[in-house]
């Protein structure tokens, strides 16, 4: 055991006296999230600058002019048609909304009214979200007016109990992602202690080969820890994200998380016979997995033909796990097959490692 | 015990890789106390040879007793007692030399104290000098003190000088002296011809995988020369047969420009070269003319009909 700690202390001096690794380890994720945090960071309250030119002057444009301000996520900009037209194409405007003349006099007639929209169709999502609200206001404003009962009402109600932004799942992910790094290019060490031929010389000792790679695993576990209570910490104190889970849970996934993609890191550098041959081997691995797997963009959006890939590569399963335990997300898949997912891809990478791995 | 002064036993060693033989059936022993050289070429399997004797590598065939135990069947065991220095430092970069040294003495049963080892080897300055901020020789000589972290009882020491400047080889010399002068077991490789005549009480040469003569430095002289050497440069050089003809001339060596010949009678080959060199009117291209003693650089010359270093 002496011998093991010792090569604890010899691993976390290396880690204190290393710039590269100290960036990479804690402020990479952190720049991360705090790049990401403040970029996303208005998109929950977002608000389109809609153009109205009102041609008609009558209590019911005044009515449909009332109807949209009370829309809270419109910016009403009342104008001439043509001048909104002008602002649209240069994109000071989301859309532009025509009420035409004669439309008093028109539902005084009992004739259909056609209230015009204007949009740019290469602004998808603004288009996306501006043409449902105005054909809900419409709608309203048609019952209003036409006198008809409201039969049926829909209320909104949220399964979950607070309100989750988009930081709420970019912590999680983040952690995740910070523990995918950890593991996969913690490999780098032995690769470089092999070519450096420090692993021969340990093997010119009596030093047993478990117990250096056990010291090696275990101080990345440690770091993972770090890293965790770090995130949390800046979520908390930053952006108000509050870790709501059980800790014990958060804990054991951490670790699991990490002694996964420790072991897929391993086994992926086995065979390769230096650190600038091992670099893009894991990197081949971490780019998929980072963009594959919700941990960024909701699973949702993926296309089906990427389902097979979403579902086998482990970082989904942590991203998932984390979101649920931390911010009591939505799961995608039970919370017991996310750590069994995991809990497999360890033991299987581990295995292959231990069979594959070269010591010179 | 079948012999207690017996460390090392080697019999029948053989290494193979692919379609190279490295090591080709060699065998012999050292003796507690004894510091014991191999010397030949790179190339020729010294290291290979030393490392199977550390159990580091396997062997192909033949047997090795170290200390009594069978390094194939239990290495960890053998790797307690003996010592072993790494032709490259092979060292961890960012911890300092102190750090390391108590990192090492924690894998073993019993470790000498770090100041000891810093003393004995010049280390105290820079014990707080991360090992990457060191110079070659002092990275050397930190090996060289890994190596005796563990009282060993042999220490093994794989070409401790190549690379390093002539003052940091004196240094490190003056090192392998001392542990010999305490009656340590030592096992050297180098191709230094001088390192091995100075620090050796018995020289294995090896060459191509095999060993083609073994004993004392003054053994191996004696035994293949009762002549001394004259050596000069000549340009163009004289055919072999003319030189051979010369009184007293043993044996002729001709490498390039530089002509060594092997003479029973000094003073007669000697004033034969001049007469020639007169008679065919090069006397100002003869060159560098001097008489020395046989050394082990000769021996393998002789040996092998090549110079180590080529």
């Amino acid at each position: 055991m002496k011998a093991f700690y010792r090569l604890l202390v010899a691993d976390f001096k290396q880690f204190v006296r290393d710039r590269t690794a100290l960036f990479f380890t804690f402020a990479f994720p952190l720049l991360f999230m705090l790049i990401f945090g403040f970029v996303f960071s208005g998109v929950d309250d977002v608000s389109y600058n809609i153009g109205l030119a009102n041609q008609d002057n009558s209590a019911a444009s005044q009515g449909i002019t009332m109807a949209l301000q009370e829309i809270p996520i419109f910016e009403i900009n009342p104008g001439e048609l043509e001048a909104g037209l002008e602002e649209l194409r240069n994109g000071d405007l989301d859309a532009v909304v025509t009420i035409p003349s004669g439309v008093e006099a028109s539902i005084g007639r009992g004739e259909t009214v056609d209230i015009s929209v204007y949009y740019d169709p290469s602004k998808t999502t603004s288009v996306q979200i501006i043409l449902p609200v105005l054909q809900q206001v419409i709608d309203a404003v048609n019952i209003q007016m036409t006198g008809q009962p409201v039969i049926f009402g829909l209320t909104q109600e949220s399964i979950q109990t607070h309100e989750l932004s988009y930081i709420d799942n970019l912590v999680p992910g983040i952690l995740a992602m910070s523990i995918l790094f950890l593991g996969l290019f913690g490999s780098l060490t032995l690769v470089e202690w092999r070519e450096k031929k420090v692993l021969k010389r340990f093997g010119a000792t009596p030093l047993p080969r478990h117990m250096m790679v056990s010291s090696q695993v275990v101080y990345r576990l440690i770091l993972a820890l770090m890293q965790t209570l770090i995130i949390i910490a800046i979520a908390f104190f930053v952006f108000d994200v509050q870790m709501v889970g059980n800790w014990f849970l958060l804990l054991l996934l951490v670790l699991l998380g990490a002694l996964t993609f420790i072991s897929i890191g391993y086994f992926a550098v086995s065979r390769a016979k230096t650190v600038e041959g091992a670099m893009p081997i894991i990197q081949i691995i971490q780019f998929p997995m980072l963009f594959l797997s919700g941990i960024f963009f909701p699973l949702e959006i993926m296309p089906d033909f990427m389902r097979p890939i979403v579902s086998i590569i482990p970082l989904t399963y942590l991203g998932d796990a984390f979101r649920q335990v931390m911010v009591d997300a939505t799961p995608s898949y039970p919370l017991m097959l996310d750590i069994g997912v995991l809990a497999a891809w360890f033991v299987i990478c581990m295995m292959l490692a231990i069979r594959l791995f070269r010591w010179e | 015990m079948k012999n207690p002064s017996v460390v090392i036993d080697v019999a029948n060693l053989v290494k193979r890789y692919a379609d190279i033989t490295a090591v080709d059936g060699i065998s012999f022993q050292v003796k507690e106390g004894e510091a014991f050289g191999m010397l030949g070429p790179n190339g020729a399997g010294k290291t290979t040879t030393v490392e199977i004797i550390e159990g580091l590598r396997k062997a192909d065939s033949g047997n090795i007793t170290v200390l009594d135990m069978d390094v194939a069947k239990v290495p960890a065991k053998v790797k307690q007692k003996i010592g072993i220095q790494l032709q490259a430092p092979s060292l961890l970069s960012l911890v300092t030399v102190q750090e390391i040294l108590v990192l090492f003495g924690s894998f073993y049963q019993r470790s000498l104290p770090v100041e000891d080892l810093l003393e004995m080897l010049a280390l105290k300055e820079s014990r707080k000098v991360l090992v990457k901020n060191l110079s070659g020789g002092q990275q050397q000589r930190l090996s060289v003190a890994m190596a005796l972290i563990n009282e060993p009882d042999i220490a093994f020491l794989d070409e401790p000088t190549t690379g390093l400047d002539p003052q940091a080889r004196r240094s490190l010399w003056s090192v392998i002296e001392n542990m010999r002068n305490q009656g340590k077991t030592v096992f050297l490789t180098t191709h230094y011809m001088e390192e091995a005549e100075k620090l050796c009480d018995r020289v294995a040469v090896v060459d191509h995988g095999k060993i083609i003569a073994i004993g004392s430095p003054r053994e191996l002289i004696n035994e293949y020369f009762h002549e001394s050497a004259i050596q000069f440069e000549l340009e163009p050089t004289p055919p072999e047969v003319i030189l051979k003809s010369f009184p007293g001339a043993k044996e002729v060596v001709i490498s390039g420009n530089e002509v060594i010949m092997y003479s029973e009678n000094i003073p007669v080959t000697m004033s034969a070269i001049l007469k020639h060199a007169e008679k065919t009117d090069i006397t100002d291209q003869l060159k560098n003319l001097h008489v020395r003693e046989a050394t082990l650089e000769d021996v393998f010359l002789k040996l092998t009909g090549r110079k180590i270093r080529e």
